[in-house]
């Protein structure tokens, strides 16, 4: 490769079209990306209900949805989105675009239902025990008890979410849907200059995706901060210890519900980038 | 008066038989204690009591009504939806506070707002009605200056005061005290034992499963020993104490006095 030609093509490229790759490319990315997110909290909101049902054919069915959509790449669900299911739903007359944000919503949904589902049970259980045992039915104490605090856990883990669909909403380019790795095909196309025109739009989804893990970070950290459960908690090791009557574990609180935290973000994404995750 | 009346409770974790027909009446205005080694099903009956834990067999009257839906001996089992709850148990859970080893306050409310919010929630009392009884609640176990606090500025001690006094927002008829000094500093574990001293001798029913031997041998009227899922032996303090009858219990106190 000649670089005598870098500073120049950086300079052409930028100049040239950094209108088209913030005002359309970047803009493109970040609505997907919001639609893909919020309609997969919508929807995963629906799925991780649906996940804790008593009826064991519907806690079936939702585990099936999720983990198919959780075990298959995300580049066949929108072929499958965008060039199958308008051939046998053409009555939809929906655009390719629309297609692909339904996929990526779809595709969201199972990962931010598994989000809420384990925000909800990594609150102690002795909550619900302490809200019922005043009187309050399982559903007041959902509301009042257990959301308020699972949704500390829950919000973090969606900023994650928000990032990795900004990632994951390139594959979509392959329809050209015009978001910022499309300007990079068109780019290129035009110029020929493919090496720094990746250079550019790569340092374009650093500077979101950066500065939005530092935010999640720092909420995350305020979030824990502020939990309010008690720093010390000292359990007399001869009472109890792995003992069926013990209600919940003793220990120390915050640190149980860092590791589950962590731990989730493991298992739930399954797919880690380099971003979105701390630690 | 018949406070809480258990019949043959039978409760199973898995493989593992934890109460194996348990009998047992507490009248109103008494004061119970429950002792024994871990595992031996002090918890577990504490927590059938207000069905925290759901009984297989057996029946729980409380103040005369049958609780678990559980049919008596002999009758057919009542028609139920498979894991649904007697429908009044909310009720019954009003009168009966509970207070936990972990304390488990709420940690997003304000100390006050843990107070208030079952007795607003439940239409028991108007806001500004539970406001005055927090208050006064929280001056009797000296924690008033914590008012608009969070529950995680508070000791351990101070957490479960607040426990008490939050379960005892619902004017409840009995208390129901799961090891409430066993997640304490020792150094604690005195000021958590003096509210409930004052409650008892306030006449509170209470059922008190602990390991303060001292403090259930000073405040209880009566004491129970569980071991093996099932209440071995039970007699004034006087009598389980000092002159201990089942050598399960005579070596179970050999082991913690």
């Amino acid at each position: 490769m000649n670089f005598e030609y870098f500073w120049p093509n950086m300079v052409k490229v930028w100049t040239g079209y950094w209108q088209d790759i913030i005002f359309n490319g970047l803009r493109i990315t970040l609505q997907f990306a919001a639609v893909a997110v919020l309609m997969g909290v919508l929807l995963g909101t629906i799925v991780a209900i649906l996940k804790m049902s008593r009826s064991k054919i519907v806690r079936f069915l939702i585990t099936v949805y999720i983990e198919v959509i959780r075990g298959t790449p995300i580049l066949l669900q929108l072929f499958i989105f965008v060039f199958a299911l308008p051939q046998v739903l053409p009555a939809l007359n929906l655009t390719t675009p629309q297609w692909t944000a339904v996929a990526l919503s779809i595709n969201s949904s199972a990962y931010v239902s598994e989000i809420i589902r384990s925000g909800i049970q990594s609150v102690d259980k002795g909550q619900t025990e302490a809200a019922r045992s005043l009187g309050l039915s399982s559903g007041q104490a959902m509301l009042r008890i257990i959301l308020p605090q699972a949704v500390r856990n829950i919000l973090p883990t969606l900023g994650n979410e928000f990032i990795m669909m900004i990632k994951e909403t390139s594959l979509a380019s392959t329809f050209f849907i015009g978001d910022l790795m499309t300007k990079y095909k068109t780019i290129q196309g035009a110029t020929y200059i493919a090496f720094e025109t990746l250079l550019i739009i790569g340092l374009i989804y650093l500077c979101i995706t950066y500065p939005l893990s530092k935010l999640v970070g720092w909420f995350e950290k305020k979030m824990s901060d502020d939990s309010g459960s008690g720093k010390k908690r000292i359990k007399h090791a001869t009472y109890e210890s792995g003992d069926l009557e013990g209600v919940g574990g003793g220990g120390e609180p915050n640190a149980d519900l860092k590791a589950t935290h962590t731990a989730r973000d493991v298992t739930v994404r399954g797919r880690l980038g380099g971003f979105g995750l701390k630690k | 008066m018949e406070m809480i009346k258990t019949v043959g409770l039978h409760k199973s974790f898995g493989a593992l038989h934890v109460l194996t027909g348990v009998n047992q009446t507490i009248e109103k205005g008494e004061v119970v204690s429950i002792i024994g080694p871990s595992g031996g099903g002090k918890s577990t009956f504490l927590r059938c009591l207000n069905l925290l834990e759901m009984p297989e067999q057996g029946q729980i009257f409380f103040e005369g009504t049958e609780i678990t839906g559980n049919p008596a001996p002999g009758q057919p089992a009542p028609k139920r939806r498979k894991g649904a709850e007697p429908v009044d148990i909310d009720i019954h859970r009003q009168k009966m506070g509970m207070v936990f080893q972990n304390f488990n306050v709420f940690p997003h409310l304000t100390v006050a707002e843990n107070i208030t919010l079952a007795p607003v929630m439940l239409k028991k009392k108007t806001q500004a009605q539970a406001d005055d009884m927090a208050k006064e609640l929280l001056n009797r176990v000296g924690l008033l200056e914590k008012y608009d606090e969070r529950p995680g500025n508070l000791s351990g001690g101070q957490k479960q005061r607040l426990a008490i006094v939050r379960a005892l927002a619902m004017e409840p008829d009995v208390m129901l005290f799961d090891e409430p000094t066993s997640a304490l500093d020792p150094e604690m574990v005195g000021e958590v034992l003096d509210v409930i001293k004052g409650l008892v001798d306030s006449g509170m029913t209470s059922v008190i499963v602990t390991h303060e031997m001292g403090f259930a041998r000073e405040v209880s009227d009566r004491v129970l020993f569980m071991a093996e899922g099932n209440i071995l032996e039970q007699g004034s303090p006087d009598q389980v104490f000092n002159h201990p009858a089942h050598p399960r219990l005579q070596d179970f106190l050999r082991k913690v006095l």
